[in-house]
């Protein structure tokens, strides 16, 4: 190699290396931007003083003073309640209809069908609020919350609300459980029917267990989505109903504390172990996944 | 004990329509109890239609399926005497070896200490002793077609469809499936429905062979039949090799004689019922019915028919020699002649020979069946 | 009844679906309905309605006001999903060209925030673009670098910073998962052919990432339009965009037809670029996306 050629050869390296540096340092700052928000919001939490940007020392009193507010353990309280009877209904329902939609190729409305299943996840959240209020207050139906006895419980079921999330988290449900089914062998259905088993009983032996990793994965979904939904839960609340997100928008209405930082640490945390358990059955279901060739 | 009269499995005038495609057209057939039956065909022939039908995967949209007499009507699957063996297999993955073999008798509420007895014997049977607490994927595929033949046989079905069950499996394992499914059938007797589209399984395997095209049953009888006496154009191409000589109809009747491209004269031992005098058709002869000879040597006389031409190609294939010869007319046939034999290796490339064969090796057919 | 059930599929996979279209059907067709029926009637004094069909309330759509809202909405979603492919195309870029272990890692890394609740990262923001209290001011001005405080708060930088915080990765995936697909044998080969950095970039990358980038665009696109919660919480009550006004509609000035109407609008818009989206294959190089 001429000396010129090495030259421009070391130049040219010079230069690559140089790429690669700025764009690691892009992709460094890229990831600094997405986590830096939310790491700053979860340290001053621990602030100890009311501001939530001039640090002043470490302390847990804005954790123990959200422990302590009523109104937040409510909040909390409902956010869960919504959300389990929002997952498992959505959950079910979900199901059933990706079962029809996977395993019955052409039938008359399907397409119609296909679609009514599929607007609701395409739909803005806002637009969604609004119908489901418009038809609340129209219907007569309303946004109290039934009192029910349960088991020696006393129950307060905000239904208007449930409602809502069930309507938008059917669509997530079978989205999910639809890709599960997509992947599973249909002869394995055939086969169990040609060995005797009923319809019902080749669904709660074959179908159902092979397709359990979707319907979890889509319930895990639809309970995210439901604990994290803001909008549609405005909307469609009684007076003075709040969610977590409801009453955490209602605190910065008011002022900005450490609280609020407190408040929303906890919901990053619970996020936080929602993904985690995710990612762990994912993990498990691959395991199996790779087992089931 | 069934009555040997009645046909395990009898289809009736079926037909099977999905939206305007006609995937079995018009079959009628009838299966014997304790027959090794088989359905050949190419691929989209109707003929995994047609057992799906017989199994209740399917419904009939025109005709009627009988398994031992009984009309199966609209019975779904699960109520019908019979068991499939699928093309994939079909094991439950969720479930062990011996879990899925016992799946038929579970469902039919047997026993748990007969259930397992059945199973263990059911795994000799087909040579997997010790495999009960495995699962599918930890199985070859030799091994996952014994397990989805020994679920269904377990059942103790009237008939016992198999959809092309060796296809997945490479040639020196399927050759020795093949051999091991026979003895089980022959062992418990119980009348198997084949479906395959590899004819040299069909040959080897099964007592009577229907050999079907676009939906319709071409031909049904027992390999030999199948083989030397092809009722149509396809069946003859379908089975084994043949030589195709288009020619010219000269006469039928008592004596069939035709006219090749080339000018030779063919007499032959068979033509199909429809054709007359002066049709266009195909002149057909296996290769191994063949022989060549020297210009001036071969055998003359009616029972011979007698074709010139060039060695274009000399192939060895072990056991035997394959010659290509150009006629005259334009095409070319193939000529085998084993290895043992004296005529073998003795021509060339580019040396004129006349192919003889016997006449009555000669079948006429029509040129679009 | 099981003979029929037999002998018609369609009545099975009916019978499946009729618990949630049933419920699909009450509660998201019907009150759409009633929001386009709506947005045709009159107001009444009350805040209800009078049955008198109307084209009065898409008219007033037009009124320089309102107009100037959607308008503005529309201005904000654009420039959301425009620096969220400036900014995130080198990102899926960058994570595109990592050895694979690390890709998937990475896709997770990104993911983690997105599954957090958006009104908490809308806060986030809100504690460092505050004009005197939030933390990025705060900490310039005590360093000295700046003596009045930047206006980074209550203005169009920080509804289109908030959004584009949120929906980014939005943008990212399916870009990404574009890029992964190309074969690199492609760019081995464009390369061989004298093609410089940038040349294999314009000429080979780009044309191919570019159902990505159609599919990232309009998932980043339609939610902006219709934002709501980041206007409200980092617009300081002074910008308003369309979900705002809707809401006020609704909530404060209770005139639902007009509030209809302009729903109607928002999600015929959103329909259109929807089409768009799927006209142009967009989803199927979205499908990470969702």
């Amino acid at each position: 190699m001429t000396a010129a050629a090495a030259k421009a050869a070391r130049q040219h390296r010079t230069r690559h290396w140089l790429r690669r540096g700025l764009f690691v340092a892009y992709g460094f700052l890229g990831y600094a931007f997405f986590y830096l928000p939310i790491v700053i919001l979860v340290i001053f939490s621990f602030n100890d003083s009311r501001s939530v940007s001039k640090w002043s020392g470490f302390t847990l009193r804005w954790y123990e003073a959200m422990l302590q507010d009523h109104q937040i353990m409510l909040a909390l309280w409902n956010s869960v309640f919504v959300a389990v009877v929002s997952t498992l209904i959505a959950t079910v329902l979900g199901t059933l209809a990706a079962l029809a939609l996977e395993r019955y190729r052409r039938f008359p409305a399907r397409l119609f069908a296909d679609i009514t299943l599929y607007l609701p996840i395409i739909i803005p959240d806002i637009a969604m609020a609004i119908m489901l209020l418009a038809f609340f207050k129209l219907s007569g139906i309303g946004f109290q919350t039934w009192k029910v006895h349960i088991a020696g419980l006393r129950l307060a079921v905000p239904y208007s609300v449930i409602i809502g999330h069930v309507a938008f988290n059917i669509s997530f449900v079978a989205v999910v459980v639809r890709a599960r089914l997509a992947q599973m062998d249909r002869t394995l259905d055939e086969a169990a029917q040609d060995l005797y088993a009923t319809p019902w009983r080749t669904f709660w032996r074959v179908t159902l267990p092979l397709m359990m990793p979707g319907v979890l994965g889509g319930a895990l979904l639809a309970f995210t989505l439901s604990l994290d939904d803001f909008v549609i839960t405005f909307f469609t609340s009684g007076a003075g109903f709040n969610t977590l997100p409801v009453r955490v928008f209602g605190m910065i209405r008011k002022g900005v504390t450490p609280k609020i930082n407190a408040v929303s640490s906890l919901m990053l945390g619970f996020s936080l172990l929602l993904v985690t358990l995710a990612l762990l059955a994912a993990r498990g279901n691959q395991d199996r996944k790779i087992r089931m060739f | 004990m069934s009555d040997a009269s009645i046909p395990a499995v009898e289809l009736r005038d079926v037909v099977k329509r999905f939206d305007d495609v006609v995937a079995v057209d018009h079959v009628s057939l009838q299966i014997a109890p304790g027959e090794f039956f088989a359905l050949l065909g190419p691929s989209g022939s109707g003929k995994t239609t047609t057992l799906r039908m017989i199994g209740g995967f399917e419904l009939p949209t025109e005709g009627e399926v009988f398994i031992e007499g009984e009309p199966q009507g609209y019975k779904p699957p699960y109520q019908r005497p019979v068991n499939t063996v699928f093309q994939n297999y079909a094991l439950f993955p969720h479930m062990t070896v011996a879990q899925n073999i016992a799946f038929g008798l579970e469902m039919r509420g047997v026993p748990k200490d007969e259930i397992r007895r059945r199973v263990g014997e059911m795994l000799d049977l087909v040579r997997l002793s010790g495999y009960e607490k495995r699962r599918p994927h930890q199985l070859s595929g030799g091994e996952q077609q014994r397990v989805a033949l020994a679920r269904a046989l377990i059942n103790q079905p009237k008939v016992l469809l198999l959809d092309e069950p060796l296809g997945a499996l490479d040639l020196k394992l399927r050759k020795a499936m093949q051999l091991e499914l026979k003895a089980i059938q022959e062992q418990v007797g119980i009348t198997f429905v084949y479906v395959t589209h590899d004819q040299e399984e069909a040959i080897t395997m099964a007592d009577r062979i229907a050999v079907m095209n676009h939906g319709r049953v071409l031909q049904v009888g027992p390999p030999p039949e199948v083989y030397e006496q092809p009722h149509t154009l396809f069946v003859a191409d379908f089975i084994g090799e043949t030589n195709f000589i288009p020619v010219e109809v000269l006469r039928v009747g008592a004596t069939v004689e035709v006219l090749t491209a080339g000018g030779a004269r063919l007499q032959a031992g068979w033509a199909e019922p429809s054709l007359n005098a002066g049709a266009s058709a195909m002149a057909a002869v296996r290769p191994e019915r063949m022989r060549l000879y020297r210009p001036n040597a071969a055998p003359e006389g009616r029972s011979w028919n007698r074709v010139e031409g060039i060695v274009r190609h000399v192939i060895y294939h072990g056991l035997d020699i394959r010659y290509e010869i150009h006629l005259a007319g334009g095409c070319s046939l193939h000529v085998r002649l084993p290895v043992g034999h004296p005529e073998a290796g003795a021509f060339q490339r580019g040396e004129h020979v006349i192919v003889v064969w016997p006449s009555e090796a000669t079948r006429v057919f029509r040129r679009d069946s | 009844m099981n003979d029929a059930l037999r002998r018609y599929p369609a009545l099975r996979a009916w019978l499946l679906l009729a618990p949630s279209f049933l419920w699909l059907l009450l509660f998201f067709i019907i009150p759409l309905g009633i929001i386009v029926v709506y947005s045709f009637l009159q107001r009444d004094v009350y805040g209800g309605v009078i049955w008198e069909w109307t084209l009065d309330n898409y008219r007033r759509v037009f009124d320089p006001l309102y107009f100037k809202t959607f308008l503005y909405s529309l201005w904000i979603a654009f420039l959301t999903a425009f620096f969220s492919l400036l900014f995130g195309y080198p990102l899926a870029y960058f994570i595109a060209t990592r050895p694979e272990r690390i890709r998937n890692a990475l896709v997770l890394a990104l993911m983690i925030p997105f599954w957090t609740n958006f009104l908490v990262r809308t806060y986030a923001w809100l504690t460092l673009l505050r004009t005197n209290t939030g933390l990025i001011n705060v900490w310039l001005m005590q360093w000295g670098i700046i003596d009045k405080p930047l206006p980074l708060f209550g203005n169009t930088f920080a509804i289109t910073l908030g959004l584009v915080y949120g929906w980014m990765p939005d943008m990212i995936l399916p870009i990404y998962a574009a890029l992964e697909q190309i074969d690199h044998r492609l760019l081995e080969a464009a390369e061989d052919l004298y093609a410089s950095g940038w040349q294999v970039f314009r000429r080979v990358i780009w044309p191919l990432s570019l159902p990505g980038v159609v599919a990232g665009t309009m998932l980043v696109f339609i939610p902006s339009l219709g934002a709501f919660v980041t206007p409200a919480i980092l617009g300081g009550g002074k910008r308003l965009m369309i979900g705002n006004v809707i809401t006020n509609q609704f909530l404060g000035a209770h005139d639902w037809p007009f509030g209809s109407a302009l729903s109607v609008l928002m999600m015929a818009v959103m329909l259109l670029a929807t089409l768009v989206y799927f006209r142009t294959g967009g989803e199927r190089a979205g499908q990470g996306g969702l």
